[in-house]
């Protein structure tokens, strides 16, 4: 008999089997993070490393990696194209959204898959996902809302074994996740359904934040998401940053620090971390750039190749992307002055939102240079 | 000088916006429901309180945003939460009104964005998945579908049920144990519809200009109750709202202008 309870006709609904069993285990197994927790050095020492060190050391195959941010904001995925870099294989993704999943699929960096939402909104669901999963290049582990996932790292956060909550109930989710247990409320004398969503632990998460100091406290401006959960739950955490900053500048002003520096075992300085995604206070959405993957890369059958041969091999690091991809320096400058302006806090009167889209009838398939 | 009407996208994100009361928490998805909302506060319900998944809330008024994480969703706001505190305040009866799309939607308001064909490993096509879909149609006060009416929408029963609507009609969704009032209106590019409140079918509320009844069905997979009497017409944006809707609220057109 297994460690966990595993509803039989879910894991025969998802064509799990006995080799699946153990990545399942992992991301409920209170007992074996809370001994990687105890296991971590408590002290308050300099984590520096290069983000080709983090990844070496903290990344191995077969490890649960959530994806953190949301979707295209504060997501780090130059951390993900040095993952891709290095080869790594075989992981488990987790996160809500997912919408970096599908470009880790094709190289066998990510088999399998929890799934909660995959796409970039209104510029379009992604297909290279959907062909990827119905070939079985990735095995869905689970179906998830954003709510119950983030139910699941929060109740990992406080360190409780799970949550009893109201949704999912009556839908086809709980038939395609072997995590959800339909519970009657033990308080009530009436009948009364809920969901039992167990802690999620996660192998490896990496946050990529606004400030950190060398020893893994970080600072978070914008939307948090899950990361404050994750960060807590996680076996291993990377944190990226933008900048470094000394101690005492958290310690003057706390504001918008949510992660403790004993959560943190690698600090990597990564400023641009967040592309090809936006960064709050700091750089906008490149929106054409994401015209293109959803409906160019990530849409038409084998064009994610050409992504991974731009974005991993052509360019070996952010800056890469910022000369060679986005358009340098003038770049840059816009990046900064759409995101301040929309923020407001920089004065948005005359500052001109407009670009041109990037729509399936362009003709220029080529790099264009001007991603704004 | 007279506007030009109301494309069906315009159309749809007036009705949405009609369905806003003054001073309500509204929970936005992305797309048309977000077009809705900043429309609704810049015409007849200013005192309005946005919500977004990410856990944004409460920005001052900007242009329309490109994502429920862009920072039109969080410019300025007192507070940003983060994901599950987002959804606690639906559970815990906050908000008021919840805005969703749909991929199928079947006559009980169930809702399907998990994918198109029955078989959960040999689909025709992957859709989003459920995001905060199921969260919202679980939890939420009242929940307003919005999305295009065809066939291939308006089916007999959805290929997934992401998110729980009516369920089985009657009393079926209180008794699967979810909270709140479940989809209390859907709007479409033919029409606008409500619940029996015995049955919990699908019912034409009213049909917009130039869409008969006829047309209306034929346009679902299921039959749609029909009210006695004369149908209303939906009414249509006056000059000045439509005005706002193109110069201030979605002035690029990036969720209403018709695909080419």
């Amino acid at each position: 008999m297994g460690k966990f309870n595993y509803n039989k006709e879910v894991l025969a609904n998802l064509r799990l089997d006995e080799k699946d069993i153990p990545r399942l285990d992992r991301l409920i197994d209170y007992d074996s993070a809370r001994e990687a927790h105890e296991k971590k050095n408590h002290a308050a020492i300099d984590k520096r490393i290069s983000l080709k060190e983090a990844i070496a050391e903290y990344v191995k195959d077969g490890d649960i990696l959530t994806d953190t941010g949301f979707s295209y904001v504060r997501t780090p995925i130059i951390a993900y194209f040095e993952i891709l870099r290095q080869g790594i294989k075989g992981l488990t993704s987790i996160g809500s959204p997912a919408t970096n999943q599908s470009y880790l699929i094709p190289f066998g960096t990510v088999t399998h898959t929890h799934w909660s939402y995959c796409g970039a909104e209104m510029r379009g669901t992604d297909r290279n996902m959907s062909r990827a999963v119905k070939a079985g290049k990735t095995k869905i582990l689970a179906e998830w809302g954003h709510g119950s996932m983030a139910l699941g790292f929060k109740a990992a956060q406080l360190g409780l074994p799970g949550v009893y909550s109201k949704q999912l109930l009556g839908s086809d989710l709980v038939k395609y996740n072997p995590f959800i247990k339909v519970l009657d409320n033990p308080m009530k004398t009436e009948k009364d359904p809920c969901v039992f969503i167990p802690a999620l632990y996660p192998d490896v998460s990496i946050i990529h934040v606004h400030q950190a100091d060398k020893f893994g406290n970080a600072k978070i401006y914008g939307p948090l998401v899950n990361d404050v959960a994750i960060a807590a739950a996680t076996r291993k955490l990377i944190i990226t940053a933008e900048e470094i900053v000394p101690p005492n500048t958290l310690r003057n002003d706390n504001k918008g620090v949510v992660i403790p520096f004993m959560y943190s075992d690698a600090v990597v300085e990564l400023p641009y971390g967040a592309l090809v995604g936006a960064m709050p206070g700091l750089y906008y959405w490149p929106r054409k750039l994401w015209e293109k993957i959803m409906r160019y890369w990530a849409f038409e059958e084998g064009a994610i190749d050409e992504f991974y041969d731009l974005f991993v091999v052509q360019c070996k690091d952010q800056y890469d992307i910022i000369d060679k991809v986005l358009g340098g320096s003038k770049w840059m400058v816009d990046a900064k002055r759409l995101t301040k302006a929309e923020e407001y806090d920089n004065e948005d009167e005359g500052v001109d939102f407009g670009y041109e889209e990037w729509t399936r009838n362009a003709t220029d398939f080529e790099d264009i240079k001007d991603y704004k | 000088m007279t506007a030009k009407p109301a494309n069906p996208l315009e159309m749809i994100a007036y009705v949405l916006a009609n369905q806003i009361e003054d001073g309500e928490v509204v929970y936005i998805g992305t797309g048309l429901p977000m077009v809705a909302g900043i429309l609704a506060k810049k015409t007849h319900a200013p005192n309005i309180t946005m919500v977004y998944e990410s856990g944004a809330q409460n920005p001052i008024l900007g242009d329309m945003p490109w994502s429920v994480a862009g920072p039109y969703t969080w410019r300025k706001s007192p507070l940003i939460l983060e994901m599950p505190y987002s959804f606690g305040q639906l559970a815990n009866g906050y908000v008021d009104k919840a805005f969703l799309g749909y991929g199928q939607i079947d006559m009980y308001g169930n809702v399907n964005t998990h994918m198109i064909g029955s078989d959960f490993h040999n689909y025709k096509n992957r859709l989003t998945g459920s995001g905060g879909n199921n969260d919202l149609a679980s939890l939420s006060k009242n929940l307003i579908l919005v999305g295009l009416q065809s066939p291939q929408k308006f089916v007999k029963n959805v290929d997934f049920i992401t998110s729980v609507g009516h369920l089985t009609g009657g009393n079926s969704r209180k008794e699967a144990g979810l909270v709140g009032r479940g989809p209390k209106a859907v709007i479409t590019s033919a029409g606008v519809y409500d619940f029996d409140p015995e049955s919990k079918r699908m019912r034409i509320q009213s049909l917009h200009p130039g869409v008969s009844p006829e047309l209306a069905q034929l346009a679902s997979g299921f039959e749609l109750l029909k009210p006695a009497g004369e149908l209303p017409v939906t009414p249509v944006p006056t000059k000045e709202v439509i005005d706002i809707l193109r110069n201030e609220v979605d002035p690029r057109g990036v969720f209403t202008s018709m695909p080419s």
